[in-house]
């Protein structure tokens, strides 16, 4: 079978076919035989090159994260991603056009206002969560669009705070 | 002895304190607000008691509803923990008067040690060094201003009620002082109810050292040494340790006999910390005193050999400390890492979510001190520290050591945490080779951004995430999410005609 991933921003192909016990993954022009044992419900042991390695593995949402050797991956596949840049403009980002927060908190200074132009990294609000201020920057230098929220004003990541118009 | 206590704590902690009262055979009460229901704490405790809502000014701080779980429930006595009411003298005045023993400092210690103001007066007196600044609370931004100026900037604006770095702030120049005042007297009057604030002359790039210190009712009073804590961001405390790299035998000693100076200075009993600045030149300055069990203790607890929980319940139920500071020794090397619920790679923003699994560290000289499980939810409304991850070794560099490959064993999938930054800070040369000031994260670790990838290791992640797919899509309504949920068939009847074990040649 055939696959493409997200890691990290790049796209890579991937296939993983049957063979005799085991399994050969393919990417490019590298082959890796290997034997993949499910061993509880979120890890697989892949027996490869006379060595063992442990792979937890565990879906959130879209993502498949997966942990082996030390480091997170957290892989995506391009459809699920593209659903998230909606309509309209590409040249930024949408998560750059539109500014949320990454976090359930309470507005507690808006820092911009409608017309103003910003600088990336500017502070466009403080939401507070965990007791804590959280400054929310801009992603892209640009021009504040329209504010969507109000200082006390309850917000949550599904909710757009502030909408940019990038400018380079 | 006590027969029960009530934790009037969440997280890590409670569950710390909930296992040292089950050790000293001591029956354990919990609360717990709407967002704990399925808290690890909760599931611990002998008995649990709601006390309200999700925020905690109508649950974890609110003194009434705990008294009356105390009451309810027969708990001679409440362990605050840190945070929350641990240094609210209000509640220990409360507790003294409805006959609960609140573990800790009596109220009139945790008066005047909370008050910043009025500790750097007493320790002043009794002539402890403290730092430059103004002597009493700011009462206009004008009073603020010319403060500042004699005290010549940069200097620091702090909450009077404060601890834990909230409503902290570093002024660099005079047009910085009014936003730094007003954000450091929002964020003083949200995490304490109190919006006083006042300034001290800033000291560049010191080390945060501070000394553990034991006190019983009789008045005996010992140091168990120090904890350097200068890893920080944002006046948050991230990675400690013990020994500290910077402090000789003679330096140490005459810390620790001030440090129990401020203690006897406060009259103060039971367990507290006294943390001082170092600078440059080897100069410290009295800071402040924390007067609760802290975040960091665990350190303490490996290189003397006490168990500093134990220790509070057994002075607060009135029996003598019966240690010698002759008698005290340090052993070995001990670190910790805090493992918070925020997202490194940007800037550190709270994470909440479902953990969706977990695998904790071990091996030799590995301890962590979770208040967390695999299939939990980690709730928004309090502060995001999940765990703690401490290691012991015989000196230093094997500490760093064990404490790099801990990191590396330790999975969290679901949420964001800070162990990969935690990872290149204790390998970090400038750390390894001891030189932690409070500048080391602002020095080396701004932009952070994770090194280059592990071509090998990222192959082997995209076989197992083009097997889990594989298998998904041979049987509808699988998932591998995790914390298995009622109906989901085990992975060994859904593979069908797969060979699990076995001889089968590895096919390399």
């Amino acid at each position: 079978m055939e696959f493409e991933f997200l890691v990290d921003g790049a796209l890579r192909k991937v296939s993983l076919e049957k063979k005799d016990s085991g399994f050969v993954f393919r990417e490019g022009g590298t082959a890796l035989d290997a034997e993949i044992r499910p061993v509880s419900e979120n890890t697989l042991l892949i027996l490869a090159g006379g060595r063992s390695h442990l792979v937890r593995i565990a879906r959130a949402g879209e993502r498949t994260l997966v942990a082996l050797h030390g480091r997170e991956y957290a892989i995506t596949k391009p459809a699920a991603e593209a659903a998230r840049f909606e309509q309209g403009d590409d040249k930024a980002p949408e998560g750059e056009r539109q500014v949320r927060t990454p976090m359930p908190g309470k507005v507690i200074k808006l820092c911009v206002c409608p017309g103003e132009e910003i600088r990336k990294n500017q502070v466009l609000v403080i939401v507070e969560a965990m007791k804590m201020e959280n400054e929310i920057v801009a992603g892209t230098p640009g021009v504040v669009k329209k504010i969507f929220v109000a200082v006390g004003e309850l917000v949550d990541p599904q909710k757009i705070l502030i909408e940019i118009e990038p400018r380079p | 002895m006590f027969k029960k206590i009530l934790i009037a704590n969440r997280g890590e902690i409670a569950v710390r304190i909930i296992r040292a009262c089950r050790e000293m055979g001591i029956s354990t009460v919990a609360v717990y607000s709407e967002a704990d229901r399925t808290s690890l704490h909760v599931q611990l405790a002998d008995e649990a008691v709601p006390i309200g809502p999700a925020p905690a000014v109508e649950s974890y701080l609110d003194m009434n509803r705990i008294v009356r779980a105390a009451h309810d429930t027969g708990a001679e006595a409440i362990h605050p923990g840190y945070g929350f009411l641990a240094e609210n003298a209000a509640f220990g005045r409360l507790c003294e008067k409805e006959g609960v023993v609140f573990i800790g400092p009596d109220s009139a210690a945790l008066e005047l040690v909370g008050d910043k103001v009025r500790a750097r007066q007493t320790m002043e007196k009794a002539g402890i060094p403290i730092i430059p600044g103004m002597k009493s609370v700011a009462q206009s931004p004008r009073e603020c201003e010319a403060a500042a100026r004699s005290l010549g900037y940069p200097v620091i604006v702090k909450a009077s009620a404060g601890g834990g770095g909230k409503g902290m702030r570093i002024v660099a120049d005079e047009k910085g002082l009014a936003p730094a005042l007003e954000a450091g007297c929002r964020e003083a009057k949200s995490a304490f109810g109190d919006e006083s604030v006042y300034l001290e002359k800033y000291i560049e790039d010191p080390r945060h050292v501070e000394f553990q210190v034991l006190a019983d009712s009789a008045g005996h009073t010992v140091h168990l040494f120090e904890r350097e804590c200068s890893i920080q961001r944002r006046f948050q405390k991230i990675v400690e340790e013990t020994p500290s790299p910077a402090l000789d035998p003679e330096l140490r000693a005459r810390m620790g006999e001030t440090a129990v100076r401020v203690m006897k200075a406060a009259g103060y009993t039971n367990a507290g910390t006294v943390e001082f600045l170092l600078d440059k030149d080897r100069n410290f300055y009295f800071l402040e005193v924390n007067a609760r069990i802290q975040v960091e203790h665990p350190v303490t607890e490996l290189v003397t050999g006490l168990d500093l929980v134990r220790r509070q319940i057994m002075i607060a139920a009135g029996e003598p400390l019966g240690l010698n500071q002759n008698d005290l020794r340090q052993r070995g090397h001990a670190l910790e890492c805090r493992i918070y619920a925020e997202d490194p790679r940007r800037r550190f923003l709270p994470s909440s979510g479902r953990i969706v699994f977990l695998k904790e560290p071990q091996g030799p000289g590995v301890r962590c001190d979770s208040g967390i499980y695999g299939g939990w939810e980690v709730p928004v409304y309090y502060d995001p520290i999940l765990a703690k991850l401490i290691v012991w070794a015989e000196n230093r560099e094997a500490a760093c050591r064990r404490m790099a490959s801990a990191l590396d064993d330790y999975v969290v999938l679901g949420i964001h945490t800070t162990i990969d930054f935690l990872k290149d800070v204790v390998r970090h040369p400038e750390f390894l080779a001891g030189r932690t000031t409070t500048a080391f994260l602002k020095k080396h670790f701004e932009g952070w951004g994770e090194g280059g990838a592990d071509e090998d290791t990222l192959r082997l992640a995209l076989a197992a995430a083009a097997y889990d797919e594989m298998t998904r899509a041979r049987i509808p309504g699988t998932s591998r999410a995790g914390g298995s949920a009622p109906g989901i068939p085990s992975p060994w009847t859904t593979l069908g005609g797969w060979r699990n074990g076995g001889t089968g040649s590895h096919g390399v």
